[in-house]
Formats: C-alpha cells, sequence, structure tokens
C-alpha cells in the first residue's frame, strides 16, 4: 500500500508539476503538489485541489489561499527575483499598493506597479556594501579607541593617584598651617592682655565707660534714658534706622534707663565689642585706642597672615578632595567591558534641531539650548538601557528639568555604528520624552557573515 | 407638526429670527376652525384627530389627540417676553406689565405641511384687553442695562430681551436630547439648576452635570409608551432648560402604591425654556413614532450628510504628529503592526504659527509630498484650520479678511480681537453670506497651499473659543453687522462649518464629499459633517457618558458623532485603552486623540497582547464598515439615527427607556461595550419578547426580553445580531477602507423564530455626490421559505460593482439536502457545511456579483 502511493505521487510530480501555484516559495511546493486533493498544511482539512487558490478560503491556516486575499492572516510569498524574497499579509494581494518589487502582488488590480527589484537590488548590494564598508572602518576605528581606552584608564588611574597623593601631602601641610594659626592667634591674645595691664587697663576702661556715658547722657543728669539710647545708639548693620523703644528698653537693661555702674555692666559691652551696636556719628568703638599700640598692630597682622595661609591650604585641599571623588565617580561608571567608551567622558556632541541646539555630553548630561540662549536640561546621565543581549546599544538621562504639569525631561539615546562619532538625529515624540540617535565606531558590533543577496530561481 | 411664533409686535429694532437653520421656510396648511366662544378657539391640526385649543385668558394652548392631551403650552403661565426698550435716565419709568401684555403682542402661526398664506392666524391686539391692563411701575435692577462678569462688562443697549414660554408633557416621564451635556441619556428634572445651552470650550469638563459644553442642539425629545413628541426650540443665544416632574424623587414603591392606589395623578414632565434674546419660535413635533419624530424634525433641518465611506473608518490623530517624519514614521506603524487605519490627523502644531492654511516651514516643509505619500497606501489626512486668525500683517488670510470688513466687530465699530492659540487673533464673521464664500474659495487647491484632494478639515475652537473672553468665549455686545453675537452665539460653530463644508465640496467643483469634524454646532450641523464630544479624559466615567453623549447628539439629528479614544486629557491604563477602541470601534466616528502632555500612545506602545487587542476592535469595525455605510445612506435619506437607544426600537419596552449602557447601530446590531475597569462579566439586556438575538462572535442564539450575563475577557465585545436580520460585511480586512473596495461580501443571515430574515446591501463609489444621480446599487436581502434572495430595491439607479457574494451565513438554520444558486437563468448547486452545534449554515463561494439578482434555495 505504501509502495502504491509513493508510485502515485511520482506519477503526479512528473506529470502535472509544472503548474505554477501563486504566491508560495520554492521550499513550500511540495505541500501543492497536484492530487485530487489537498490537505492544509495544518492537517485539518482536505479539500479538492481545485480549490487551492480559487479566492475563497477553506483551510483555518490559510494555506489553501496562498495566492490570494481571501484568507484572514494568510501569506503571499514574493520572488522578488533580483532582490530579497519575502512574504506579505495575504490582504495586501491585489489592494491596489505595490507591495512586492517584482509586482507580483498586484496581478488583478488597477494599478499598475513597474518591476523594481533589480534596482532595489543593486541599491542594496551598494548599501550593504557601503554599510559592511562601515562596519570594517568601525571596527578598525573602535579597536584604536579600544586601546587608546585602555590608555585613557590607565591615565586616570595615574591621575588618582597623583591627586591622591597631593591630597595627602596638603594634610599635611594642612594640620602644620592650622598649628601656626593656632600660635598667632594665641601671640595676639597675649599681646592685648599685656597691653591692658600695661596701661592700667581697668582705669582707662573706666575712664572710657565714663566719658563713653557722658557721650550718651545728652541732658547730662546722670541717668540714660530710652530717648538718649535711640537718639546716640544705632545697630551696626543698619545705621540708619532709629531703635524702637524696645529695643532701646532692651539695651538699658529691660528699664526705661540706667545709672553709669549699670551702663558698665550692660549695654558698654555691647558697645566695646563693637558687633552689633555702637554709637552714632564719629565716636568710634569705645577700644579703639588698644589698636593703636604697634605690637598690637603686629601681632594681628601676623594672625591675620596665617589665618589667609590656612584658607589657601584648606581650599586646595578641598579642590583636590573634590577632583578625587569626582574621577572616582568617573571611574566607577560602566564604560564597556574594553572601556571602549572611556573616550566619551568629557566630551560634548552638538546638533541643531529646527529652533533648538542640543547638546549631548555622555556619561554627563543633554541639554537644549533655544535660539534665544535659555538652556534647559533634558536629564542626567543615568544608565545603560539597551537590550539583554548588548546592553551597550541605549543610554538613559533623566531627572532633567520637571515639565510644566508633567513629570522630568528624560532621554533615551541609541547608539549606532558609524565611522564618525556625532549626535545623528533628536526627536521628541512625547512631550518632554527625547530620543537620540549616537553614531560612533564604538557602537559598531562584529556580525557574522552578512545575509546574501537573493538568487533564487 | 405645530409651529409657535411670539415676536413683539413693533420692536425699536427688528429681534434677531434664526436664519439658515431651517432647509426651507416650512409649508403651511389651513387649519379649520372647531368652534369658538370669547376666550378662546377650537382649531383642527389636519387629518388625524388632533386639535389645538387655543385659549385667551390666561394665555394657553393645548394640543389634543382624541380626549388626550399631548402637550400644553403655558399652562404654567411661564410665558414671558421682555420687549426691546431705551435706556431712561431716570431710575423708573412706566411701561406697561411684560406679563399681560405678553398676550396682545403674540403672533403665532400654525404650520403642517401645505402651503397656504391664509393659514397664518394673527391676533391683532384687543384695545378693550389693553384697558385693563394696570401700569406698573418697572424696577430698574442691577445688570439690566450692563452686567459684568469677572473683568468682563456687556453693555445692553436695548436692556434685557430674555423669552421664556413652559410646556406640560402629560403621562410622561422621560425626556431626552438638548445636547450638549454630558449627562445620562434621560434628562434629570433640573430642580433650580437647569440645563444650559450656551456653546462654550470648557477646560476639563465635570460628568453629569447641566453645564453647557461646546455645542447645543435645542431640541427635546419626550416619550412614553404610546407615543413619543419633540420641541425645537429655535433660538441661538444662551439657552436654559428647566425640567420638573410630579413623578420625580417618588420611589419605585411610591409609584406602585400610585398605581395599588389607583392614584389619579398621571405623570407628568413640565419643561421651561428661556433665552436671552431673540424671539419664540417653537416647532411641536407630535410623532407618534420615534421615527416619525425623526422625519418631521429632518423635515425642518435636514439629514446627516452622507460620509465618504473612509470617514467611518478608524482615524489616528494626537496633538501632535512633530513633523512629516513622525507621520511616515506612524504609517509606517500601523503597516508593521497590520492594523488598518484611513485618517492620520495633524492639529495646530502643523501650521506656521498657528497661522491657518499654511505649513510650518521646517517640519511640514513639503505638504504635498507627505500627502501624495499617504495616497500611495490609499490613505488620507485631516488637517486643523480653526476659526481665530492671527493678527498679523504678514498673514494673506488676515490681510484679506481685514481689508473685506469680514472680522466681527466690538461694540465700538472696531474689529473684535481676542487671543487664542496664535495670540492676538481676529474672529472672521461667519454669519455673513459673503464671508462664508470668500471662506470656501481659500480651500482650492491652488489658495490652500499644500493641500491636495486627500486632506480634509477639522474645525476646533469654534464656539469661539476666546481664552481673554467671558467665560472663555465671545462678548455677547460684539457685532455681527447689525445683530449682537449675543443673539447668534451658538450659531457660529454651525457657519464655520457650513463655509468649510462648502469650500471642501467647491474645491472638487462640487464632485467630492466633504469630510469636516466640528466641536461646536448647532441643529442643523448633522448637514455638514461630524461631531466630536470634545476634550474628554482618559478616565473610566469619561468612557462610560461617551454613550450618552452620542446617543443625545443622535437623538436630535447628529449621527456622525464619537468621543476621543483613549480620552484626551491624562494617560489611559492600557485597560482603559483598550476598552476605549472596543467601544469606539462600534461608535459612529472613530478617532484615537490624545493631549501633547501625555505619552504617546500608538496602538503598539503597550506589548503585543494589547496591540493584538486593538488590532482585533479595529478589524472588526472595517468589517463591518459595509453596514455603516448603509446606516448612514439611510441616515441621509430619512433623518433615522444611526447609533440608537434601545427605546427608539422597543418604544413600548419600558425596561429600555433609561438605558444608556448600550445601543443599538441600526436597528438590528446591539452593542454592549465593557466600561467597567477590570470587568469580569456585564449584563446586557436582549430586547424583544419572541426575538432573538445571536451573539456575533460565537453565533450562540439568545431570547430577547431578557437580562442577559456575559462572562468577559479582555477580548469581548459583546455585539448581537438582532434574529430576523441580514448584515454584510467584507471580511478581508485591509491597510485601509479604499483597499477593500472590491471586496467580496460575506453575509451574516440571522433567523428569527419564524425562519425569516431581511437586510439591505447599498453600493456607490464611496466618496461623490454621484449617488445624487443614482449612481449606487441598493439590494433587499430577504430570507423566508428557506429562500434567500436579492432583489434591486432601486431599478432606476445605475451602478456596477466588481464585489461579489463571497460566502453566506446563516445562523440559526438547519441542515440543508442542498442548496442551489439561481442567477441570471442559471442554476447550480452550493457547497456547503454545517455546525450543528451553533446551527450554523456556510454556503461556500456563491460567487454573484453584488450587484445581480439572484436566490439562494435549501432543500
Amino acid at each position: 500500500m505504501r509502495c502504491h502511493i509513493v508510485i502515485a505521487a511520482v506519477f503526479w510530480s512528473v506529470c502535472v508539476d509544472s503548474r505554477k501555484i501563486r504566491g508560495i516559495s520554492l521550499s513550500y511546493k511540495r505541500f501543492y503538489r497536484e492530487r485530487k486533493s489537498f490537505l492544509c498544511i495544518d492537517g485539518s482539512k482536505m479539500i479538492p485541489f481545485e480549490h487551492v487558490n480559487d479566492d475563497y478560503c477553506d483551510c483555518e491556516d490559510g494555506s489553501d489561499e496562498p495566492g490570494t486575499a481571501a484568507c484572514p492572516g494568510g501569506r503571499f510569498y514574493c520572488t522578488n527575483l533580483g532582490f530579497r524574497p519575502h512574504y506579505i499579509q495575504s490582504s495586501r494581494v491585489n489592494d491596489g499598493i505595490c507591495d512586492c518589487c517584482d509586482a507580483s502582488d498586484e496581478y488583478n488590480s488597477h494599478t499598475h506597479c513597474p518591476n523594481s527589484c533589480s534596482n532595489l537590488g543593486q541599491r542594496e548590494r551598494a548599501d550593504v556594501q557601503g554599510q559592511m564598508r562601515t562596519l570594517d572602518e568601525g571596527l578598525r576605528l573602535k579597536q584604536q579607541l579600544i586601546e587608546e581606552g585602555v590608555l585613557l584608564w590607565r591615565e586616570k588611574q595615574a591621575q588618582l593617584r597623583d591627586l591622591q597623593q597631593v591630597a595627602e601631602d596638603l594634610q599635611i601641610k594642612l594640620e602644620e598651617h592650622r598649628r601656626r594659626k593656632r600660635e598667632a592667634d594665641r601671640l595676639k591674645e597675649q599681646t592685648l592682655k599685656a597691653l591692658e595691664t600695661a596701661n592700667g587697663g581697668l582705669r582707662r576702661q573706666n575712664s572710657t565707660v565714663t566719658s563713653m556715658f557722658q557721650i550718651l547722657d545728652s541732658n547730662k543728669d546722670g541717668s540714660l534714658t530710652v530717648d538718649e539710647v535711640q537718639a546716640n545708639v544705632a545697630f551696626i548693620q543698619d545705621e540708619e534706622r532709629v531703635l524702637s523703644e524696645e529695643e532701646a528698653v532692651a539695651l538699658l537693661g529691660g528699664g526705661h534707663q540706667m545709672d553709669l555702674s549699670m551702663f558698665q555692666h550692660t549695654l558698654w559691652n555691647s558697645l566695646r565689642t563693637g558687633d552689633s551696636v555702637k554709637i552714632k556719628g564719629p565716636h568710634g568703638a569705645p577700644g579703639s585706642l588698644v589698636e593703636d599700640d604697634p605690637n598690637m598692630k603686629a601681632a594681628e597682622r601676623a594672625a591675620q597672615r596665617e589665618a589667609s595661609s590656612l584658607k589657601k591650604v584648606e581650599e586646595a585641599y578641598e579642590t583636590a578632595n573634590m577632583e578625587i571623588s569626582d574621577l572616582r565617580m568617573k571611574l566607577t561608571i560602566d564604560y564597556g567591558t574594553d572601556w571602549e567608551f572611556l573616550f566619551l567622558n568629557s566630551q560634548c556632541y552638538q546638533l541643531k534641531v529646527y529652533e533648538y541646539t542640543y547638546v549631548l555630553c555622555p556619561f554627563n548630561q543633554v541639554t537644549q539650548k533655544s535660539a534665544v540662549g535659555t538652556e534647559v536640561s533634558l536629564g542626567k546621565w543615568g544608565m545603560w538601557a539597551g537590550t539583554p543581549e548588548n546592553q551597550y546599544s541605549q543610554m538613559r538621562y533623566e531627572s532633567g528639568e520637571p515639565c510644566w504639569q508633567g513629570p522630568t525631561r528624560n532621554t533615551m539615546v541609541t547608539l549606532t555604528c558609524g565611522t564618525e562619532t556625532a549626535l545623528r538625529s533628536v526627536k521628541e515624540p512625547s512631550k518632554c520624552q527625547y530620543i537620540m540617535d549616537f553614531q560612533t565606531p564604538v557602537a559598531c558590533q562584529p556580525v557574522l557573515k552578512q545575509r546574501g543577496i537573493h538568487s533564487e530561481l | 407638526m405645530t409651529r409657535v411664533k411670539i415676536n413683539e409686535l413693533k420692536p425699536l429694532k427688528p429681534r434677531y429670527e434664526v436664519p439658515d437653520v431651517l432647509i426651507q421656510e416650512p409649508p403651511t396648511e389651513p387649519l379649520s376652525l372647531l368652534s369658538q366662544d370669547e376666550n378662546g378657539v377650537v382649531l383642527s391640526l389636519g387629518a388625524e384627530s388632533q386639535r389645538v385649543i387655543v385659549s385667551a385668558r390666561p394665555f394657553r394652548l393645548d394640543i389634543m389627540e382624541g380626549h388626550e392631551v399631548l402637550m400644553s403650552l403655558n399652562s404654567r403661565g411661564l410665558l414671558a417676553f421682555e420687549h426691546l426698550r431705551t435706556r431712561k435716565d431716570t431710575f423708573s419709568y412706566k411701561v406697561t406689565s411684560t406679563v399681560a401684555s405678553v398676550w396682545d403682542n403674540i403672533k403665532w402661526v400654525f404650520s403642517s405641511s401645505q402651503a397656504d398664506p391664509d393659514a397664518e392666524k394673527k391676533e391683532e391686539a384687543d384695545p378693550a384687553n389693553q384697558a385693563d391692563e394696570a401700569e406698573v411701575e418697572e424696577k430698574v435692577e442691577e445688570g439690566m442695562w450692563e452686567e459684568t462678569f469677572k473683568s468682563h462688562s456687556d453693555g445692553k443697549p436695548n436692556g434685557p430681551s430674555a423669552v421664556s414660554l413652559d410646556f406640560s408633557l402629560p403621562g410622561v416621564e422621560h425626556v431626552y436630547g438638548i445636547p450638549e451635556h454630558a449627562d445620562t441619556l434621560k434628562l434629570k428634572t433640573t430642580d433650580g439648576d437647569p440645563y444650559r445651552l450656551y456653546n462654550l470650550d470648557v477646560f476639563q469638563y465635570e460628568l453629569y452635570n447641566p453645564m453647557a459644553l461646546y455645542g447645543a442642539v435645542p431640541v427635546m425629545l419626550a416619550h412614553n409608551s404610546q407615543r413619543t413628541t419633540g420641541i425645537f426650540w429655535l433660538n441661538a443665544a444662551e439657552t436654559w432648560v428647566d425640567i420638573s416632574s410630579n413623578t420625580a424623587g417618588k420611589t419605585v414603591f411610591g409609584k406602585m402604591l400610585d398605581y395599588v392606589q389607583g392614584s389619579s395623578e398621571t405623570p407628568q414632565t413640565d419643561v421651561r425654556w428661556i433665552s436671552e434674546s431673540g424671539i419664540i419660535d417653537v416647532f411641536v413635533m407630535l410623532g407618534p413614532t420615534p421615527q416619525d419624530v425623526f422625519s418631521q424634525y429632518a423635515s425642518l433641518t435636514g439629514t446627516q450628510a452622507f460620509p465618504p465611506l473612509s470617514a467611518l473608518a478608524y482615524h489616528q490623530c494626537r496633538w501632535n504628529y512633530n513633523d512629516q517624519e513622525d507621520v511616515q514614521s506612524v504609517d509606517a506603524g500601523f503597516d508593521q503592526h497590520d492594523i488598518p487605519y484611513d485618517f492620520i490627523w495633524l492639529d495646530i502644531e502643523h501650521t506656521d504659527g498657528k497661522r491657518y492654511f499654511t505649513w510650518d516651514p521646517h517640519k511640514f516643509a513639503t505638504p504635498k509630498e507627505m500627502l501624495r505619500g499617504l495616497m500611495d497606501k490609499r490613505r488620507k489626512m485631516v488637517a486643523i484650520v480653526d476659526p481665530h486668525i492671527k493678527v498679523d500683517t504678514n498673514y494673506k488670510i488676515h490681510n484679506e479678511i481685514r481689508s473685506r470688513g469680514f472680522y466681527i466687530k466690538n461694540k465700538d465699530g472696531g474689529d473684535y480681537e481676542g487671543w487664542c492659540w496664535p495670540g492676538n487673533a481676529g474672529y472672521p464673521d461667519f454669519t455673513n453670506p459673503e464671508m462664508r464664500t470668500w471662506w470656501a474659495s481659500m480651500f482650492a487647491y491652488d489658495q490652500y497651499e499644500g493641500s491636495m484632494e486627500n486632506l480634509y478639515t477639522w474645525n476646533d475652537m469654534n464656539e469661539p473659543s476666546v481664552f481673554n473672553g467671558p467665560e472663555v468665549t465671545m462678548h455677547k455686545d460684539a457685532v455681527h453687522g447689525a445683530v449682537e453675537h449675543r443673539d447668534l452665539h451658538n450659531l457660529y460653530g454651525f457657519y464655520v462649518q457650513m463655509a468649510t463644508a462648502e469650500g471642501l465640496i467647491q474645491r472638487s467643483g462640487g464632485v467630492e464629499r466633504p469630510f469636516v469634524l466640528t466641536r461646536a454646532f448647532f441643529a442643523g450641523s448633522q448637514r455638514y459633517g461630524a461631531v466630536w464630544t470634545g476634550d474628554n479624559a482618559a478616565e473610566w466615567d469619561h468612557l462610560k457618558v461617551s454613550i450618552p453623549m452620542c446617543l443625545s447628539l443622535s437623538l436630535v439629528g447628529i449621527s456622525l458623532c464619537g468621543a476621543d479614544v483613549g480620552g484626551f486629557f491624562k494617560t489611559p491604563s492600557s485597560e482603559l485603552l483598550v476598552r476605549w477602541y472596543q467601544t469606539g470601534a462600534y461608535q459612529p466616528f472613530f478617532r484615537a486623540h490624545a493631549h501633547l502632555d501625555t505619552p504617546r500612545r500608538e496602538p503598539w506602545l503597550f506589548g503585543p497582547e494589547n496591540t493584538a487587542l486593538i488590532r482585533e476592535a479595529v478589524r472588526q469595525r472595517y468589517a463591518l464598515l459595509p453596514y455603516w455605510y448603509q446606516l448612514f445612506y439611510h441616515a441621509q435619506r430619512t433623518g433615522h439615527p444611526v447609533m440608537r437607544p434601545l427605546w427608539v426600537e422597543y418604544p413600548q419596552d419600558p425596561a429600555t427607556f433609561a438605558m444608556d449602557d448600550q445601543f443599538l447601530l441600526g436597528k438590528d446590531l446591539l452593542v454592549h461595550p465593557v466600561t467597567e475597569e477590570g470587568a469580569r462579566g456585564v449584563t446586557a439586556y436582549l430586547p424583544g419578547k419572541g426575538e432573538v438575538w445571536f451573539d456575533v462572535h460565537t453565533f450562540q442564539k439568545h431570547n430577547g426580553a431578557q437580562n442577559l450575563y456575559i462572562p468577559v475577557t479582555m477580548s469581548s465585545i459583546p455585539v448581537f445580531q438582532r434574529g430576523g436580520s441580514i448584515i454584510p460585511r467584507k471580511v478581508r480586512v485591509r491597510r485601509s477602507s479604499a483597499c477593500m473596495e472590491h471586496d467580496p461580501y460575506t453575509l451574516y443571515v440571522a433567523l428569527n423564530p419564524q425562519r425569516t430574515a431581511e437586510g439591505e446591501l447599498y453600493i456607490d463609489d464611496g466618496h461623490t455626490f454621484n449617488f445624487n444621480k443614482k449612481e449606487f446599487i441598493h439590494r433587499r436581502l430577504s430570507f423566508a421559505n428557506s429562500i434567500l434572495s436579492s432583489i434591486n430595491l432601486a431599478p432606476e439607479a445605475q451602478f456596477s460593482t466588481q464585489s461579489w457574494i463571497e460566502r453566506i451565513l446563516i445562523l440559526g438554520a438547519s441542515k440543508p439536502s442542498k442548496v442551489t444558486l439561481l442567477t441570471d437563468g442559471q442554476e447550480r448547486q452550493l457547497e456547503f457545511e454545517f455546525d450543528a452545534s451553533m446551527s450554523v449554515l456556510t454556503l461556500r463561494k456563491p460567487g454573484v456579483n453584488a450587484g445581480a439578482d439572484w436566490t439562494v434555495t435549501l432543500q
């Protein structure tokens, strides 16, 4: 029995195989050998062979109508001699739109489709060749950039070590300077005390107290009143303003008047330190006499000198530390398996699109500058966000400037292979969601042999 | 139909009477006097036993049929007519009492359907009556001569000029219509917060609320089991409608108690209309069937414009598609994901600085190239053209309008200017016919640069929207020629769409049907295109309310209605988006739209499962396009709505009267969309005792007059075909409707318990006015006595089609032994399959031309 079937099959294939079934590929031809009946490819149904391509859908899987639009979800094979063969949805057969470059899909429509396969084929071959050249060149450049990246990586490491050394040195220096400043301050204090003792500071102080009291006591009645304080005392920060009654009362120790002894223990101290209130007019601070002393002056100058050199060292130390943490931060970023993306760090690329200029500084930020010059952040470096197969195919920049009534701006950068490193396009498909196409040799991936141009039939 | 028109006898200046809304001055018919006494007359209203009783003091008008009062006017004495007056310097002055003198100044016209000038009956002022009037002192009230709203002031040169009238509807508990409100289908009693009709650009409108929205159709329908009537209040000024009912607030138990105890009180609904100015001009439509009311109203304001077939397909919109490349990639996205679409839309950003009729020179540098690209795919585009015109002396449109004096003027005579999208803008006076003619000419291909025959138009912001105006619209004291804006405010958007549609017709030399979408509308807007429900939001309640909103519009003539699929403001969850596509696929105007600030939401952006669900919903729409098209053909011919509340087809079934979570398409498809988040099932009401309904997806048969619980999954769109109907589909869904033009039909014959079914097939070229020249195919399909036949319904019409009958499904059939097809004198046997589990008989490939005569006999 089996033998019989085989013979029948051979017989049919010899005799009527020449009939062409529209819309199938060579590899599917075996399902459509002409017999009395046709078995739907999914095996669900047996139909008379005349029902194949008769413009009525019989098979659930659409296999009886490969060359017509009758079956939903069916597919039509464009042979496309001279170009690439491909399948189209059967709904595109005879719909008045040329889909196959060999025009085979519009065999029964009003639309005239030219055969454009050889043109397309040529163009594609040229494109593919171009792409291959780009890829070869890109990969060569990538290799260079990898090598540079490794060097750069080492350089950065060395830089970090240098900076750390500098910081250590600065720390030692810093301690030395702190010690010297403490010394100078102590000396100044000593000088002041010595001066006060030597000059009978207390007496002078008393007489100064007295004279100051007399200046303030305008009506010379031996008692300071609110009016007199308001008339003669002012805040250092705001000399013009007259003290309010409450403020005057506060300076008088809570009362409305005070005598000399009370003055010596309250307002005098405030005036002498001179950091909040002062006497109006030309009278100056009460302690001014002390500052005229040459020893005192020298001591103060020394103290100041030490303070300012300490500040300088402190600043240098801080800068060094900031640079270190900055560099450390940069070095923690993933620059690819071979540090091939490292060279992008500290570079910026820009592109003008309509009225805006976009600037991409990889691993740092994305900004948009308008023609009038306002700059908006479109996101700060977030992470690699590519596919699981190649996570380095996309970068995400997030938390840019917030949108009106919306989330913060962010940017997705897609990296594509090219011989130059440049920003190729910027789009804003939804408000405040930007996408960029960024071309660079380091995005080039070696591929297995490129698919060839179709040469079937 | 009865028209009651009340105007001032000798007004200071003519009061505004709404022009252009009626398609013709309705013919009048003589009324015969039945009886008369000193206080009134009884007139016969033509054929039926309908009479109108006019009583003088107090004035009232009762329309009777037999012994039954159908409707009473002024039975509550709320007729008011504030006459025009000049401002006096004194604070008070003497005038005749308005309320009493109104009667003296009325002029009414009864009209039914035949022309006869004698029918006009004028009641001249009776001097004897006037003598009785006590002169009363009219107080000058605040706001009589000037009103302020926020920082706006409204000068009223002739003082208050409102008109009002009440209507009593005995036996009526259900009233509908007066769109546009985001409210239930059945109107609510208003209790001091009346429904407002005043076209406004409302930001993020609230639901279940009588507040005014973008459009106004002052038409109300009243219905009970015996009769449907309608009131058309032809007034374009700001209008308020108060509804009260003697049964409102009564519980079901209370009503039952009334019934059991035989309460003498019949239910009654009272309605009061108030307009700020104009005249009282009201048409009472007496039905008695819903279809009669639709025809009566259509005889006044016309029918739905027959849209091009493609306009019934799917529309893809967004504010905004950014540039030509964006358009191209969205277009390609649809092909890549095998989702059909016909129109892609461009919102305001496509223009050069919001100057309509122009293109952004960078983003849309080569619009014709873009349009040709779409044309190659047999697709089309809509670009927005709003009525506010940027005041810019380098803008041709502005210069021409200004130099021709076509702008609306402010009360001081200068061009009215307000803020809108372009900044400072002028508003062309579309009420001026010369202006409309000029505007229409701007759509000519040589005027509208970059336009082509596959570019259509969208009129937005035509309430008009004025960002810095009172309630975001125009000042009422702005002037259109001799008429104040207050008199015609609600008409502005109507005229904008009218002029635009005219432009699209003219550019093709009158050959092609236009397609124009409008946001603002008035009675009669159905003649010019489509309407959508404005700026809704991505919320489940907005999805739900889209059904009553479009049903309310359908009832008053506007059939081509839709809501933004997905919701305009905010971002829909993927579940809401899918459900909205499923609902929108079964609503007349099917367009997805999104706000500028929302993330992209093209159908393929929510994962393959949701893409597949949306694809399936859109494909169902495309397959059903032949039926949609046929329904719109009928809407255009008869004025019957396409999307219908159930009560329209089941007027005696009170269970349907308030139903607005499901609807009918024509009379044969019942749709109960899933509009609940996380729904596991819906309960659909299948109407019709003794009828059957078939699930269109499974072909399962269900009995009518029952609540059917339907378990649902994310792919479910509960739709049922009425037993007794035949629906044509084109199941070869392609990239766009144009690609399906020549495709064959599959007929779905759903048998009723009597084993009969009827349907139609309408075919024309899909886009020209040639159907008016009898270039179409219209066939009756009927199944009876096991014979299905196709009979020519329009033998005088001529059209040929390449489409043929691919397949016939007979639902509820039994298995025949043989099936034969007879056509053109030839008989042949048809192959068939029978699915016993669902009783579905499938006839394979009859292959006859869709325009041919044929019969299929089951043996």
